[in-house]
């Protein structure tokens, strides 16, 4: 006797058909056999799936029951071959028909209930495109891929439920989406701009980047507020856009990084790594593998504190995602690709002691040794980044001396407003690019969108040979120029926004 | 061109002889003229100098090399590559004392420094011969020729227990003038300075004192090429507009970094790094250390 399942498998973000199938022969001893290149965990589906039937008070065949997994020659891993295996076992002995069209997908508990798993959201996707009209999962996985119309998404709590819809002896509603944790539309971040003392450059500076997606480097002395800054971005950064939200969800439900019952993410990511981050960690990796730090900071923010600590070799490989905004992670027998459009925000100490140019304490370094944790960071890396800011210490006892200084500034709901402004001016202009964002613009399109009238350009010039600006940096002060015109609003980028650009050129000398 | 000057040699530097342990020889680079020890001023200071002390030695020795006395230092990085520099662009001549073989550029990176020295006809010199590599105890031994070579010496920025110090002891003890830079009582680098100056060194606020010692006064042709960050907003400012003109009155007052500017100004951040941009390329301003100065 022979049934067939259909399921499907993740690697990576793709998804491919799998079909279960399972054979329960007249002849021989009973056994339980899985062939079609099973991994431990899906070899060990064999004791779940049997455990499971028994506790859910069903009789499990005492016959020879061979199970395929097809197409052969694909390795399979993963847990969720759980329930396929099982449908298909009882579909022969409780002789219920399974339906037309129809996806299984989950992983089993001993006492016969479906866990939480991951990739449901992949599933859900796979199945819209094949034009498949169920899909069935488990019922804390069922919310995150609910969000996708046009697929049937039963939530699957126990085989003895899921056996009695089948049967027809109870009704299974599809899944409804419901937002849960995480798609609020704004989360308090962990500080508000308003509650940064002073650095008033280095705020605009990440308004700027918000505004357009520019990577930043901020150089400043241990407690100046670098990490404080950084974790108040993700609040003047507007909401994931609908379509960004699933590329976003797609990954983290790829990695099972979505708690069950979860719904899809709204909020842009910040991932903050330790400079002690392996390679593999960063951008991704593992026989089977896995989204890195890179793909996980996907439109949102990757924060790299004590940028110079990390290992070169790290850091070099952030070079091509950061240029494509994806990556694909070969390795000899599979290959996975993933998306890495992040903004990188970089802070370092101007020193290896950290107290260069500190108002208060002296700096033991010598110039060579400056030199040398300058270089650690390398030229490419730099030229990737549009922004370069100073952070200096501020003295916070000023602040609370006058008064007067300690005005109200902006809280980041109403910066954040200027940003989501200035991003859908740019969502407009590069509708046909196929970019969000001025901070991706190439050189051709920095050409066609950004033309600049012949005093802002004279600015421009000057600057390159005062400043010694780079044939990269000119581009580069262009695009932030872009970006200040588009917070506020302005069609042309004049003078004053090429000016003020300026100031967040490169600074790359000890001295400047 | 590497030659050597004996101690019994007649070109050998007067004012050398007389200190108690002078080197046996001087290898030198450069072509050697005796008038070049005639009237020389040693500048000495932290290599760690802040920008207070650069400014400072930028305008002391650009007025006194301008007067035609050489300024002899040990090219280091901090003051004394400073002094070099202000100097050679003064139009003066300066004289380079290594803490090692002459054939050495310590620190390689200031080549371009060297070969000006050269050119603009200074000398390099040191005791030590040919390729010979700087020691730690070369250093302390440097400074006593250092010291010795100039009639007066010129401390700029100096921590306590710094080599600045070791030279100025040794000034000291040869019977030397001794000249100190005063700075601010909080900053570590005027520490040093501050403690020769109690102990009676001769406090220095414009280059007059020091050329007053060497009988000259002060050129009215370096004075007017070389304007020093004192005076009020002058007419060289008078095209800038409203904003420009505070900010350049708040920076005469003290420098300040950006953030600084936009709170006492009530502007923003990002207008003021527009104008800060603006006038630097106008060339008005400059920056250092984060913080921004009059030109």
């Amino acid at each position: 006797m022979l049934s067939k399942v259909t399921s499907a498998s993740n690697l990576g973000l793709e998804t491919i058909p799998i079909d279960v199938e399972v054979n329960l022969a007249d002849r021989g001893l009973p056994a339980f056999e899985i062939v079609g290149l099973p991994s431990k965990a899906v070899d060990e589906s064999k004791e779940r799936v049997k455990t499971a039937i028994v506790n859910s008070r069903i009789r499990f065949p005492t016959r020879r029951i061979t199970v395929n997994l097809a197409p052969a020659d694909v390795p399979k891993e993963g847990s969720f071959y759980d329930l396929p295996i099982a449908m298909g076992i009882l579909s022969l002995t409780m002789q219920c028909k399974l339906p037309e069209s129809s996806l299984f997908f989950g992983e089993l508990s001993l006492e016969g209930t479906l866990r939480h798993t991951r990739g449901a959201l992949l599933l859900a996707l796979f199945a819209k495109e094949k034009g498949i009209k169920n899909i069935f999962v488990p019922k804390p996985s069922a919310n995150e891929a609910a969000i996708i119309k046009g697929v049937n998404v039963y939530p699957v709590e126990s085989l003895n439920q899921l056996l009695a819809y089948l049967l027809g002896e109870i009704p299974l509603a599809p899944a409804q989406y419901q937002e849960t944790k995480g798609t609020q539309t704004y989360i308090e971040p962990e500080f508000d701009m308003a509650e940064i003392l002073g650095q008033e450059q280095a705020k605009r500076a990440m308004e700027i980047s918000a505004g357009g997606g520019h990577n930043l480097f901020m150089i400043g002395s241990p407690g100046a507020g670098k990490t404080m800054m950084a974790r108040a971005l993700p609040g003047i950064l507007p909401l994931l856009a609908e379509k960004e939200s699933l590329e976003v969800t797609k990954v983290y439900s790829a990695s099972g990084r979505i708690p069950p019952q979860g719904s899809v993410i709204k909020i842009r990511p910040f991932r903050a790594p330790h400079h002690t981050i392996s390679a593999a960690g960063l951008i991704g990796g593992g026989t089977n593998p896995q989204p890195g730090e890179v793909s996980l900071a996907h439109r949102g923010v990757l924060f790299l504190d004590e940028f110079n600590e990390f290992p070169r070799s790290v850091l070099e490989a952030l070079r091509q995602p950061m240029e494509d905004g994806h990556l694909t992670i070969s390795r000899s027998r599979k290959r996975a690709s993933f998306p890495s459009r992040f903004i990188l925000i970089a802070s370092a100490n101007p020193c290896p002691c950290g107290y260069l140019h500190h108002p208060a304490r002296a700096c033991l370094c010598s110039r060579r040794e400056i030199e040398k944790y300058r270089k650690r960071v390398s030229g490419p890396i730099l030229d990737r980044i549009d922004l370069h800011v100073e952070v200096p210490v501020v003295d916070v006892k000023e602040f609370s001396r006058e008064p007067g200084l300690k005005k109200p500034t902006e809280l980041s709901p109403q910066i954040r407003l200027r940003v989501i402004k200035a991003r859908e001016i740019q969502s407009e202009r590069f509708i046909e690019e196929g970019i969000h964002t001025n901070a991706e613009m190439k050189n051709k399109q920095i050409k066609k969108y950004c033309s600049l009238s012949k005093e802002t350009k004279q600015v421009l010039l000057a600057a390159v040979s005062s400043f010694k600006l780079s044939a990269r940096s000119y581009f580069k002060m262009i695009k932030v120029a872009r970006t200040i015109a588009d917070l506020e609003g302005y069609q042309e980028i004049t003078i004053a926004h090429m000016a003020e650009a300026l100031q967040y050129r490169p600074k790359i000398h000890v001295e400047d | 061109m590497e030659s050597v000057v004996k101690i019994n040699d007649p070109k050998y530097p007067a004012l050398l002889k007389e200190v108690k342990d002078p080197p046996e020889k001087l290898y030198y680079k450069g072509d050697w003229d005796s008038v070049l020890f005639e009237k020389c001023l040693t500048v000495v200071g932290s290599r760690r100098m802040t920008s207070y002390g650069k400014q400072i030695a930028n305008k002391l020795v650009s007025e006194i090399a301008g007067a035609g006395i050489t300024i002899v230092s040990g090219f280091m990085y901090g003051i004394d590559a400073t002094a070099h520099q202000a100097a050679l662009e003064a139009g003066g001549r300066t004289i380079a004392v290594m803490p090692c073989g002459i054939e050495i550029i310590h620190p390689e990176y200031q080549e371009s420094l060297y070969k000006k020295i050269l050119a603009n006809r200074g000398l390099i010199i040191s005791e030590y011969e040919g390729t010979f590599p700087p020691a730690l105890w070369t250093y302390p031994r440097r400074n006593r020729i250092m010291a010795g070579l100039s009639m007066a010496t010129l401390v700029v920025e100096a921590g306590l227990k710094s080599g600045s110090l070791i030279t100025a002891e040794l000034a000291k003890k040869f019977k030397r003038k001794l000249f100190a830079v005063p700075g601010p009582l909080t900053s570590t680098f005027s520490q040093g300075t501050l403690q020769l100056i109690k102990e009676g060194a001769e406090m220095v606020i414009s280059a007059r004192e020091v050329l007053q010692s060497y009988g000259l006064k002060i050129s009215k042709l370096t004075l007017s090429h070389r304007v020093g960050g004192i005076g009020s907003v002058s007419t060289r400012f008078s095209t800038l507009n409203k904003l420009e003109q505070s900010i350049i009155e708040k920076l005469q007052q003290e420098p300040m970094e950006i953030d600084a500017l936009s709170r006492s100004t009530e502007v923003s951040a990002s207008q003021m790094g527009t104008a800060l941009s603006l006038m630097q390329l106008k060339g008005v301003l400059f920056k250092e250390e984060g913080k921004y100065y009059v030109k």
